[in-house]
């Protein structure tokens, strides 16, 4: 393109028409695609469960979807109980929470032979209390009128780093604090 | 059909411009949305009891002899067993890799099921080391039933209908939480 235009060049200076219209038919187009995606790949979920930072959670193929409950997550770096940390790990030198094996409970975290985790008890306990204090005052009533019993549903969410010995404190624990149910969460497996 | 001349006239003449700026108002706010409660990692779970029983039950149990199959997971080995000596226990080496060999564990077990298709439930006792993910993908291996498994039928105790059991054993329990080993 020349630098510098005719003046016959600039007296044809196209014109917009006053009437323009934007054409926003190919637009629509793909917002509709767009749309109808994410409607077919929409799923709502039924709870309310978090995840931490630097989580790695193993794959699973089972079919059953959690549902909401208290939460309890485990890294290689501590313990968290309805996203506040209870149970900080000690790290072994410096590979801490790389590789599985190398944190440990701290020196009096645990007591009954080891088998308990004393601050997750003390935690879960007032949990328990606390959702039985809410059905108590709550209007739903089962047969007999008695408000509803404690459903003692823990989810587990655990690092697929963490060992068994880890998981099974947490049970011990839970267990001993009224909990009679754990959900282990993992990422569902694409099929 | 003739018209009036009337209507010949406007036929054509005029052209409707279709407002569709307030359809594209509500795309986009849809789009929002849905991105925005879209749920990008998709959670499942697997469900276990603490198990629990009373000195009563436990007697009751013990009358019948019950299979009570039993997966036990060492450092170097799986093993799969009943403690009433019901099924020939199986012992099943470690992967190279040190994690238990999922798939020769989930055969032993179908053979099993087969042997006994109503039963449900299976004791878990892994060792202290093995890591959760080995875990879950024994769990899985254990409670669900792949296509290409032979078909496993079941008598429906209510409708009296033969039904293909869909889940291997769906009952998992951990039977050593109590130990420190």
């Amino acid at each position: 393109m020349p630098a510098f235009r005719s003046i016959r060049n600039r007296r044809k200076k196209k014109k917009l028409n006053a009437a323009f219209e934007l054409q926003l038919t190919s637009l629509i187009d793909v917002l509709v695609i767009i749309l109808v995606f994410l409607l077919k790949s929409y799923q709502t979920s039924l709870n309310s469960l978090t995840t931490v930072q630097g989580l790695q959670m193993p794959i699973s193929a089972s079919p059953d979807e959690p549902r909401d409950s208290l939460q309890v997550i485990i890294t290689p770096e501590g313990i968290t109980f309805e996203g506040l940390r209870v149970v900080d790990f000690s790290q072994d030198g410096n590979s801490a929470g790389a590789t599985e094996g190398t944190y440990k409970f701290s020196d009096g975290a645990l007591d009954e032979g080891g088998k308990r985790i004393v601050a997750l008890f003390n935690t879960l306990v007032a949990a328990r209390e606390k959702s039985e204090l809410l059905k108590a005052k709550s209007p739903v009533r089962d047969e007999k009128g008695n408000p509803l019993p404690f459903d003692g549903v823990l989810a587990v969410t655990a690092d697929k780093r963490i060992q068994y010995d880890t998981l099974r404190k947490i049970m011990y624990t839970a267990g001993a604090a009224g909990f009679k149910v754990f959900r282990f969460i993992a990422l569902k497996k694409e099929t | 059909m003739l018209k009036r001349p009337s209507s010949r006239r406007r036929i054509g003449k005029e052209q409707i411009a279709l407002n569709l700026v307030p359809m594209m108002d509500t795309f986009v706010t849809l789009i929002a949305f849905l991105l925005y409660t879209m749920a990008f990692m998709v959670m499942t779970s697997v469900e276990t009891p603490l198990p629990t029983a009373t000195p009563t039950e436990v007697a009751e149990k013990l009358k019948e002899k019950p299979l009570q199959l039993t997966v036990s997971f060492r450092k170097e080995e799986t093993e799969i067993w009943s403690p009433f000596s019901k099924i020939t226990a199986k012992k099943i080496p470690n992967t190279p890799e040190g994690t238990p060999d999922v798939a020769a564990i989930h055969t032993k077990l179908v053979e099993v099921k087969q042997q006994f298709p109503n039963e449900k439930q299976v004791v878990l006792a892994p060792s202290g080391s093995i890591s959760y993910d080995s875990l879950v993908a024994a769990m899985d291996g254990i409670r669900m039933l792949d296509a290409i498994d032979p078909p496993i039928i079941v008598k429906n105790a209510e409708t009296g209908v033969d039904e293909t059991l869909k889940l291997l054993f769906p009952e998992i329990v951990f039977g050593n939480i109590l130990s420190n080993d």
